[in-house]
């Protein structure tokens, strides 16, 4: 009478019952897709930030701005960041200037209501995603603790029907059950701690936008 | 799903998602690779003072009325044993068969009438010879019987194997047998109850010396078959109990290996004092 019991992961998971091992399969796609998400966020983020302070490098460095709005137009890529928002207001300034008849409010107005959209637009950008990193991050621990406690529950069905409950009949039940939830953690904790990075790193980016908008809004005014 | 600038990256961001995956399962396939083995290396070794066979000890066992009702019919059958009926399992030794088919064969020839003086001689001589023969076996017996003379259990046993025996015709060198089988079974029964009793808590048994009775049923593998029956109690359920877990805590039971004697085990009424020492 062998009772030797292989514990590795794959028999684990292998002899674990269907909700359990749905569970576990539901976790490990929501962890690829968080991972995925993140490692997307961590580039795009990456490159905002680069791409903002080369603009303000090259906004502030005192050349024209028609210069500047021309090079940006001739770049075979769409503007980005707060290059996106300074081609907005320029080019929403611009037009109302050829039509000469507006007042300078109506103008700056324009413009303002320009670089707001074109705001909004890059900070919709940068928060995608980032509900989904707050949903795997909230939600995730209870999905591997509902297949834990399924697993538990089968684990100690089968101790019902001996008379002599021995620790070794419901161990490997339990530890079967146990590995749902170290996937749910697996999957939730890399997920709340990119979003909680992801979204303060946001709100410093739109606090800079803001910023810029409103110089730049100044520096309009000062030029018309 | 995917924004327009975050499509450069979508490639890089989801191989890099895969290994993290990756490297997650190459950890847990290194670190988490509980092999549990409680193997059947792990021995039960019981420790006997002495042989219960060879060894004479103190009757611990107390025989059970049945077994005395038993052994009554004995000495009734032995004084006319039946030679022609064979019992099927049992191994005599082939002179003994040879020496009653010659004694067979000499009876018939004597109702005949048509002896010769010297052939009855021969067969006198011959059945002096078997006389003898018997005679020594019995004086073996007991000798044998003798050795056995402070267990009183054994002996009892012996008989009740023998009266047990006797439906089929017993012969003298079965009951050596039976004896020497009634030592296994006692051995048996002693380990049984010593391993039962090493389980029992003695404290919940109080201060007296209680006696109480169960019976077992068993399987072949020296498992339980049910739960014990309480046959005598205590007087004290909370000492009958203790009885019983310390009878379920000691499955499985040891048995001989001669499946033969397991008959003698499949239904057995054990009688317990937990204060009494061994």
């Amino acid at each position: 009478m062998n009772l030797g019991n292989d514990m590795s992961i794959f028999t684990l998971i292998s002899g674990a019952s269907l909700p359990v091992q749905m569970v576990i399969v539901i976790l490990l796609i929501t962890s690829l897709f968080s991972w995925w998400y993140i490692f997307i966020k961590v580039a795009t983020i990456k490159r905002a930030e680069k791409d903002a302070v080369d603009f303000e490098n090259a906004f502030w460095s005192g050349g024209d701005l028609n210069k500047l709005f021309e090079s940006l137009s001739a770049n075979r890529r769409k503007a980005q960041g707060m290059a996106s928002i300074f081609e907005a207001g320029f080019k929403e300034c611009a037009r109302h200037k050829q039509q000469a008849r507006m007042e300078m409010s109506d103008v700056m107005e324009g413009s303002q209501r320009a670089m707001r959209a074109a705001y909004n637009r890059e900070l919709d950008d940068l928060d995608a995603h980032l509900p989904f990193l707050a949903s795997v991050g909230s939600v995730s621990p209870y999905i591997g603790l509902f297949g834990t406690v399924w697993g538990i529950m089968n684990a100690f069905r089968g101790l019902s029907n001996v008379a002599q409950a021995t620790l070794s009949q419901v161990a490997p039940g339990i530890a079967e059950a146990l590995v749902a939830t170290a996937i749910g953690l697996f999957a939730a904790i890399p997920a709340v701690v990119a979003y909680n990075r992801f979204a303060s790193s946001v709100d410093r980016l739109s606090v800079r936008y803001e910023s810029f908008m409103e110089e730049f809004t100044n520096i309009l005014q000062r030029k018309s | 799903m995917l924004r327009q600038r975050e499509k450069t990256v979508s490639w890089k961001a989801g191989a890099l998602s895969v290994g993290v995956h990756g490297l997650l399962i190459m950890a847990l396939l290194v670190s988490v690779n509980w092999k549990t083995k409680h193997s059947s290396a792990i021995a039960e070794v019981e420790l006997w003072d002495s042989l219960p066979t060879v060894a004479a000890r103190p009757p611990a066992p107390e025989p059970t009325p049945e077994v005395q009702k038993e052994t009554k019919p004995e000495p009734i059958v032995k004084q006319e044993p039946l030679p022609k009926v064979e019992e099927p399992q049992s191994k005599e030794p082939v002179v003994d068969i040879a020496l009653d088919k010659k004694l067979k064969a000499l009876e018939q020839k004597k109702s005949d009438n048509k002896i010769k003086l010297e052939q009855s001689k021969a067969l006198a001589a011959l059945k002096q010879d078997m006389l003898k023969d018997d005679q020594q076996v019995k004086d073996k017996l007991l000798k044998e019987q003798k050795q056995k003379q402070q267990n009183d259990a054994i002996k009892k046993l012996a008989q009740d194997m023998l009266a047990e025996d006797n439906a089929t015709g017993v012969e003298q060198a079965n009951t050596a047998k039976a004896a020497a089988s009634a030592g296994a079974i006692d051995e048996f029964q002693t380990k049984i109850r010593n391993k039962i009793r090493s389980n029992v808590n003695k404290s919940l048994c109080g201060n007296g010396n209680p006696e109480l009775k169960f019976e077992i049923g068993l399987l072949p593998t020296g498992q339980l078959n049910g739960s014990p029956k309480l046959i005598k109690s205590s007087g004290n359920p909370t000492c009958d109990n203790a009885v019983e877990r310390a009878i379920m805590a000691s499955d499985p039971l040891p048995l001989p290996k001669d499946i033969n004697l397991f008959n003698q085990f499949r239904s057995l009424k054990l009688t317990f004092r937990p204060n009494e020492a061994n």
